[in-house]
């Protein structure tokens, strides 16, 4: 189990310094742009134009493919399996197999959603590889966001992993106490993760009340506005480019409709 | 509350009732007036923008209305909520269950802390998961957003009470899930699911004559109604399990006695007048709570919202 929960990745390139909120702006644009648009090659050149370049710029293209294939390739199998073989609307049929029959329209449909979704989980990789969790929050609490809420994002942020770590113990204690977790039918299974979960939620919800004491104690919710400590650095320039970003996905799904795209 | 911000710019009503009507308009937009785009053409056509736009919008409207005049109290209770939706969804794959299990803490709250509290729970919990570890759990948010306020309706009407209308709130509640997310595995993701098994359940329901929309909220509904039913029989054991001072401390449970019928003896009586008289200052004993003696009242009796009804209760059992 991952002991933290960001992807990012440490550098010094002019994608890592850009205000974490165009970088938003950016991912959904390019998922707007793929979504709107129904153009089966579309997507495939919003990734490889605009995100396969960001990557590689962001000296990350390593890590940008692993974590591209690996979240993509099983979801890839299984879409082309469903809507390959079991295409429910009428369509040319280009094999029969028995009940099964494969479609040019079910092909074709599957590799739209394919191309679709790969354009939007791209598009965040790239975010999250280069922006610090912290950073993200901070630029996000600049913008506009309630504090509220961003305390709770980057509280579970940082709560997952030590739940994690707390998780892979009480397991390590019931099977030192015999608790066998490689065997058995469904409800076996589903028996096991009292011992499990018990331990685990017990302990973490007698923590709240606590912390919340802390906090009260500390002005959190006040109306006042906190001032910040970290100021996330941000420009005109990328300002408009933010809008403008907005503007051109919004602009191509208008063309595409017009007939012109 | 203490910390209730003096001036907004728009009422939490205003944000919450938009959020709904959103999501609403684009949910009787993908299912009723089904865009005829599924059939032939390249792909799904504008169904898909309109389903992650529409939802996403409507989400977001939620968390923002619901969070702005929350408690510090509940404040501090959503981290740990979602890290157990996201954790029991983790321990549910390594475990090799064909279930979700990810929204005991969406229930969790909505039990504790009512309906918009649940929601808005449900909804980041997904928007945070999107964007640490999978990206494509953030269209379903909708879903959970439902899920959290549901759970919160149900512990307001009663059903957490006790064990078997607590297991029926979970399957309702399962039924209305698959339905609310029928249209986001269809039209975002193709009905295909990350669960090999859960995908095959999709092609057996198109082999069988059904649309992928069709497939996909078939598919829900034979997983859905196990999966909440269990959210809600856990969460209902672990907040039993806990000291009652800690379900005490939320006004939503406490005045709606979510959990253990309140027994009509003259100390719960006494003390019912008492949190209504001054709800927010002290929370109820817990002490006294549980071994408060029960003779008198019976499990099925109505919790004394005020002191009259639970007078009554107890002269009903006596006779």
């Amino acid at each position: 189990m991952s002991q933290t929960l960001s992807f990012y990745q440490d550098g010094t390139t002019w994608i890592h310094r850009l205000n974490p909120v165009t970088k938003l702006a950016f991912v959904a644009a390019v998922t707007i742009a793929a979504f709107g648009v129904d153009n089966l090659w579309w997507p495939a050149l919003l990734f490889l134009l605009l995100e396969v370049p960001a990557a590689v710029l962001a000296g990350v293209a390593k890590r940008f493919v692993k974590l591209v294939l690996g979240f993509f390739a099983p979801f890839l199998v299984i879409l082309f399996l469903l809507q390959g073989l079991t295409y429910p609307e009428p369509g040319t049929v280009l094999v029969e197999l028995g009940p099964l029959a494969v479609k040019t329209e079910g092909l074709v449909f599957a590799g739209t959603t394919a191309l679709r979704l790969l354009v939007m989980v791209s598009a965040f990789i790239v975010l999250l590889l280069t922006t610090h969790p912290g950073t993200l929050m901070s630029a996000m609490q600049q913008a506009g966001l309630p504090p509220k809420i961003a305390y709770v994002i980057s509280a579970t942020m940082q709560i997952i992993p030590s739940f994690q770590a707390r998780a892979g113990a009480i397991m390590q204690a019931q099977q030192a106490r015999g608790l066998d977790l490689g065997s058995g039918g469904a409800l076996t299974r589903a028996r096991r993760l009292v011992p499990l979960m018990g331990p685990l939620l017990l302990g973490a919800l007698t923590d709240v009340e606590n912390r919340s004491i802390a906090m009260e104690s500390r002005a959190f919710g006040s109306p006042q506005r906190p001032t910040a400590f970290t100021i996330v650095p941000d420009s005109a320039a990328q300002r408009a480019a933010r809008w403008a970003m907005i503007l051109l996905a919004v602009l191509a799904i208008a063309l595409h409709t017009l007939g012109v795209l | 509350m203490s910390n209730m911000p003096t001036t907004r710019r728009y009422p939490p009503w205003m944000l919450i009732t938009a959020g709904s009507a959103v999501i609403i308009a684009t949910y009787l937009y993908l299912v009723v007036w089904q865009p005829e785009s599924l059939v032939g053409g390249a792909g799904v056509g504008p169904a898909a923008l309109i389903a992650l736009v529409g939802y996403l919008i409507g989400s977001g409207l939620i968390i923002a209305g619901a969070m702005a005049r929350m408690p510090t109290s509940t404040v501090t209770l959503l981290p740990i909520a979602i890290a157990i939706n996201i954790v029991a969804g983790q321990i549910n794959n390594m475990v090799g269950l064909p279930l979700y299990l990810d929204s005991i803490g969406t229930v969790l709250v909505g039990l504790l802390a009512g309906p918009a509290a649940g929601a808005a729970t449900g909804a980041l919990s997904n928007v945070i998961w999107g964007i640490s570890i999978s990206p494509a759990s953030l269209p379903y948010s909708t879903t959970q957003v439902v899920i959290g306020l549901l759970a919160g309706l149900f512990a307001r009407w009663g059903w957490t009470r006790r064990v078997p209308t607590a297991v029926a709130a979970g399957v309702a509640t399962g039924v209305v899930a698959a339905f609310v997310s029928g249209p986001i595995s269809a039209f975002i993701f193709g009905g295909a699911n990350a669960s090999a098994g859960r995908s095959a359940i999709v092609a057996v329901f198109q082999t069988l004559g059904l649309d992928t929309l069709g497939a996909s909220i078939a598919q829900g509904l034979t997983v859905d109604p196990l999966d909440k039913s269990i959210a809600f029989l856990v969460a209902v054991i672990i907040l039993r399990a806990l000291p009652s001072r800690f379900s005490q401390r939320f006004p939503f449970a406490r005045e709606n006695s979510v959990f253990a019928p309140r027994s009509a003896s003259v100390l719960a009586r006494a003390r019912t007048v008492d949190v209504l008289d001054d709800r927010d200052r002290a929370p109820v004993p817990a002490s006294i709570a549980a071994t408060a003696p029960t003779a008198a009242g019976t499990d099925g009796a109505a919790p004394g919202t005020t002191g009259t009804t639970a007078a009554k209760d107890e002269e009903g059992g006596r006779s």
